[in-house]
């Protein structure tokens, strides 16, 4: 009887062990390594593997948006969906264990490294050959956004193709508030926005005129907040007219940003919480009505801030005469693997089949017929509820409609917010570059950034003066950021 | 018995003045505790956003805990955590209780390069990718076993057991075997019967760990089926600038009720353990 | 009482064959454990080789693999490098200060939860005390912000907006000004140290109530009869019973005393850099662009040693005490 536990329990044990070892069940292998892929023929792929952050749930319906693709195309589509907060590290697991996916949707923090890496097919050569309706269709500039030049002597090519516009954010006013202060004229120069600011912060009881997720972005375009305090000032590095390449922190424009900021803050303008701020941060103290104005994402964001701030609306404002312009950023890629087998297949059937301003896109961006739209007699559409909350409307399946980069014609509505919204933001927008790649931007980068934010801060809280913040700078990242310089201008 | 006489009479009052700052002690430290929670509690009553410390909330409204219940999405992950928290404690139990054993077995040949080798595993580790391929490569990825398996071989957890299991007497060992018990015998009639406070505590370690894993989910399952609730909470969390999903209800409402859920069941789990940690019980048994 | 058991009489020791014999079935019992250890941590452990290489992105999505001409360079550039010996630095000091207060106040708040005279309200109180370990840090970091603010305005013209602490503590007529306790250098740590034993005391009472339930009332009635206070019976046998936990639980936290990560993460900011930048907030951040596993894995490599040296110390120290360390 004992003897027999015994057995039980180490038997046990062992099946556990053995369990483990047959239960599991491996992706389903991709294609293999495709190589040097050269322009090769046009053949239909019979199955395509994406991996995608920014599309809706399979608990929503992704998998009937799979479906409906193989319906039209007779291609099997299988998406996998990693935790956002964790999309990147599950990427590079992916790669190194030499099976990522097909397709990958990838920011433009990391579409760079990857292409100047090797692993990314360059469909520069299928895109200029295409025939596709997508090619006549498509707004050119989001296209060249993502051109790289990884220095093999090909010049800038394209390594993976734009799903949305790259979107940037504007400032928002709280109507009631901005009426007040403005007479609902908006601020046209600093002065006149520093006035509106002081308007706001006058009407106390804890009113906080301008607030923001941190003084400086962590990831390019670095001033793509708190444009009004930056202006012409770059936290970054950029080439100039010449050519050559300069430490936008060093420039006296970013001595002038620092004194406008620590100005601002002394007086009571900015959010003294802002160093802690993160960005749901922000949004809870605007929709409590806490906030007059805040610079936020443009587009569907109005829609929902407005939503969630009861009592008045939003204003987006446009960019004031100093700082110039707001920042588009550089559009999310569509990328293909190395490691897929048929790429230009891929590229004609999946990539440019969900920009073609038809059946595709339509799929691509608003999903399925009948399941999350449904068509009216008069040929527009009307979007149906999400599965899993029948009070909301869905927004998209990948592709965010608002941001489509063709001229396609959406058959639903867009709400009026999200549209005007838009439209201050593209009047008053300029396109960011792709960020520059190599092993000495990427050694020294991560601690020239903490030297920044270190800098920025305590000038802003007043802890040092601009003087003593520019000569901390040069003291504690003067090495990093001439490393930088030497290999950017060493390659031209 | 222990002396729990409570009175001001000379002789006493020192142990009078002592129960009472100590009272008034654990009621500081539980304001202290309770006081984030409830808030916590108040947000997800209140369906908007409230930016703040507020503790009343001035509306009640469960918009948010029918959704976790009702939304497939979240409701899944629940089970899945029941399921994952149970095969942990039990396997985790079971493999720290087996492997205390064997290390107390202090002249069993090779006992120490045992217990150097479990030791060496708290300090050294494969790192992210190694551990990655071996889970693909024994096929575990997707496998809720890549999750449970980890947390049940808990060193901290065996090297705690053993403790407990030193910490009863040698006597009855050598009693035992005199009266002709085998190893498993000694095990299930002795050591276990008398760690109940020890398997208590640890078994709610395992539980514990295995109801908030996250991070073993993110990096070993793609399959969104096989999610835990705490992972969902995650993804509640995140902060998806641009990308929003269908969920009509204040986010930061959603957010709270899902936390108050996953707290919710540790506060009836617990004093169920601490019966078993009543002073004097283990020794007690022992008499009998 | 454990750890008495010196063998005084020098035992002749059995043949080994006898003892295998013995064993057998503990030997039986050891295959699954040992067979688990070897697939899920030692297997893994190949990869401690990366320390040695260059292996970043690039090796990895170009499939070339690691780069081992880099021998001892990661090492090299480490010390290298200001931001990981600013990081080391901290790292020692909060994890060392977060250990010792983690000690002695858990221990403390253990002994007066068993002092307190009810079974109910024993049961009650821990289960308050422990809830806080069940919220993640993300969720502990937020509200302690809010409750730790010094208000959206700090000019000070404008109060409305304090958090809670300061608005109490002005109440009270500590301070006249609110202090951000989150980014001010000089309250950064104490800070951390609280909402730390806030999150985690409660918890970690757990299993010292658990070895307080092991000591036999006997010794109690005894030392009662002796005439013993609650005093002496606490310093004279509660203590030195619960000694064995308290350095157990000390050398499991010892052996992972550098890996301070979440906490730290969801709570530094700019300001607080130079007091409360860690080691795998550093490797995270350089992670992010630089993606140097090679790079990482040494860093790890590295407090591994650390956390050997610190916890073989310990053990020593444990042997020369009871006689025997945790192994």
């Amino acid at each position: 009887m004992k003897k027999n536990l015994l057995i039980r329990l180490t038997g046990l044990g062992l099946a556990v062990v053995m369990a483990a070892g047959m239960s599991g069940c491996g992706g389903s292998g991709g294609g293999t390594g495709g190589g040097s892929a050269a322009t090769e023929e046009y053949s239909k792929p019979e199955s395509i593997k994406m991996t995608f952050d920014t599309c809706m749930t399979f608990e929503n319906g992704l998998q009937d948006v799979c479906d409906e693709y193989k319906n039209q195309t007779g291609i099997d589509l299988s998406i996998e969906k990693p935790d956002h907060a964790k999309y990147y590290e599950k990427i590079t697991l992916a790669f190194a264990s030499g099976n990522p996916s097909d397709v990958i949707e990838m920011g433009s923090t990391y579409y760079p490294e990857n292409a100047n890496n090797g692993a990314l097919w360059d469909m520069t050569d299928a895109w200029e050959n295409t025939t596709a309706t997508a090619k006549s269709i498509i707004d050119e500039s989001y296209v060249d956004a993502l051109k790289v030049d990884i220095k093999d002597g090909n010049g800038p090519r394209l390594y993976g193709f734009p799903t949305v516009a790259g979107n940037g954010t504007i400032t928002y006013a709280r109507k009631d508030w901005f009426d007040e202060a403005t007479g609902g004229n908006a601020p046209k120069n600093y002065d006149e926005f520093i006035e509106m600011l002081r308007k706001f912060k006058a009407r106390g009881n804890g009113a906080i005129p301008i607030t923001a997720a941190g003084l400086i972005n962590s990831e390019t375009p670095y001033d793509i907040y708190l444009r009004e305090f930056y202006q012409d000032a770059i936290p970054d590095f950029y080439q100039k007219e010449d050519g050559s390449w300069v430490d936008g922190f060093t420039e006296p424009a970013m001595e002038g940003a620092l004194q406008r900021m620590r100005d601002a803050f002394a007086e009571g303008l900015i959010d003294g919480e802002i160093v802690t701020n993160n960005t749901s941060t922000c949004r809870d103290k605007f929709n409590s009505g806490l906030v007059g104005a805040f610079n936020y994402w443009a587009g569907m964001w109005c829609a929902k801030l407005d939503d969630s701030t009861p009592d008045t609306e939003l204003v987006p404002l446009p960019i004031i005469e100093e700082a110039g312009h707001y920042i588009e950023r550089v559009p999310t890629a569509m990328v293909i693997t190395n490691n897929c087998s048929n790429p230009v297949g891929v590229f004609e059937d999946l990539i440019m089949y969900s920009h073609d301003g038809g059946a595709g896109q339509l799929l691509f961006t608003r999903g399925v017929k009948d399941k999350h739209y449904t068509e009216n007699s008069d040929g527009t559409a009307t979007a149906l509820a999400y599965y899993e909350d029948p009070n909301t409307l869905v927004e998209k399946s990948f592709y965010a409609p608002e941001l489509s980069i063709t001229e396609w014609q959406d058959p639903i509505a867009l709400d009026p917010r999200v549209e005007s919204s838009l439209q201050v933001f593209r009047e008053n927008r300029e396109f960011a570059t792709v960020p520059q790649v190599s092993d000495v931007i990427s050694d020294n980068l991560a601690n020239l950034n903490v030297v920044k934010k270190e800098v920025i801060a305590n000038v802003v809280h007043g802890n040092i003066s601009v003087e003593e913040g520019m000569e901390k700078y040069n003291n504690e990242a003067g090495s990093y950021v001439e490393a930088i310089l030497a290999d950017l201008n060493s390659n031209g | 018995m222990l002396s729990t006489q409570f009175s001001f009479r000379k002789g006493y009052r020192a142990r009078a003045v002592f129960v009472i700052l100590n009272a008034i002690f654990f009621i500081f430290m539980m304001v202290c505790m309770i006081v984030p929670i409830i808030k916590i509690l108040s947000d997800s009553l209140m369906n908007h956003t409230v930016y703040g410390l507020k503790l009343i909330p001035d509306e009640i409204n469960f918009i948010a805990y029918g959704r976790i219940f009702s939304q497939e999405s979240l409701r899944r992950p629940l089970v899945i955590s029941v399921y994952t928290t149970l095969m942990t404690t039990f396997i985790g139990l079971l493999i720290s209780t087996i492997g205390a054993y064997i290390l107390i077995q202090r002249e069993m040949p090779g006992v120490k390069l045992f217990g150097y080798m479990l030791m060496f595993t708290m300090i050294f580790n494969g790192g992210l990718i190694p551990t990655f391929l071996v889970m693909k490569t024994i096929g575990l990825l997707d496998s809720l076993w890549a999750v449970i398996i980890p947390i049940s071989l808990n060193v901290s957890n065996l090297v705690l057991m053993r403790s407990f299991f030193e910490g009863l007497p040698k006597s009855l060992f050598e009693a035992a075997e005199i009266d002709g018990c085998t190893p498993i015998g000694i095990f299930f009639k002795i050591v276990l019967p008398l760690s109940k406070a020890a398997l208590a505590s640890i078994g709610l370690f395992f539980a514990v760990a295995a109801w908030s894993e996250y991070f073993h989910y993110v990096m070993y399952i793609s399959d969104t089926s096989k999610y835990n609730f705490q992972y969902k909470l995650r993804d509640l969390f995140a902060d998806k600038q641009e990308q929003s999903e269908g969920i009509n209800i204040n986010v930061k409402t959603l957010q709270s009720a899902a936390i108050i859920v996953s707290i919710v069941p540790f506060m009836f789990i617990y004093p169920f353990c601490q019966k078993y940690f009543m002073t004097g019980i283990t020794m007690g048994a022992v008499k009998e | 009482m454990a750890g008495v058991n010196h063998e005084t009489l020098v035992v002749k020791k059995p043949p080994l064959g006898n003892l295998l014999y013995k064993y057998r079935y503990f030997y039986l019992m050891a295959i699954p454990v040992v067979v688990l250890l070897l697939i899920f941590f030692y297997w893994p452990m190949l990869g401690i080789r990366f320390a040695f290489s260059t292996y970043k992105l690039k090796h990895i999505t170009s499939g070339a693999g690691p780069d081992y001409s880099t021998g001892f360079g990661n090492f090299v550039a480490l010390f290298k490098d200001k931001f990981f010996i600013d990081s080391f630095r901290n790292t020692v000091v909060l994890s060392f200060w977060n250990l010792v207060f983690s000690t002695v106040f858990t221990v403390i708040v253990a002994l007066l939860i068993n002092e307190l005279q009810h079974e109910w309200a024993k049961k009650f109180v821990q289960t308050v005390l422990y809830l806080p370990h069940f919220l993640s840090w993300v969720v502990v970091a937020s509200i302690f912000t809010l409750l730790l603010s010094a208000g959206a305005d700090q000019t000070g013209t404008d109060l409305t907006t304090v958090g809670f602490v300061n608005a109490i503590f002005m109440k009270l007529g500590f301070i006249d000004h609110p202090i951000a306790f989150l980014t001010t250098k000089e309250t950064w740590r104490p800070a951390w140290y609280i909402i730390q034993r806030w999150k985690e005391t409660g918890w970690g009472t757990i299993i010292y109530l658990a070895a307080l339930s092991g000591i036999s009332p006997d010794l109690y009635e005894a030392a009662e009869i002796d005439g013993a206070g609650r005093m002496k019976q606490t310093w004279y046998i509660t203590l030195p019973s619960l000694m064995d936990t308290i350095l157990i639980v000390f050398i499991l936290n010892l052996a992972k005393i550098l890996n301070v990560f979440e906490s730290v993460f969801v709570l530094y900011n700019e300001l607080v850099y130079s007091v409360s930048d860690v080691i795998q907030t550093y490797t995270y951040r350089k992670g992010i662009q630089g993606n140097d596993y090679g790079y990482s894995t040494a860093i790890g490599l590295f407090k591994s040693v650390i956390s050997l040296f610190l916890v073989t110390g310990a053990d020593y120290v444990a042997k020369r005490i009871r006689g025997y360390g945790i192994v």
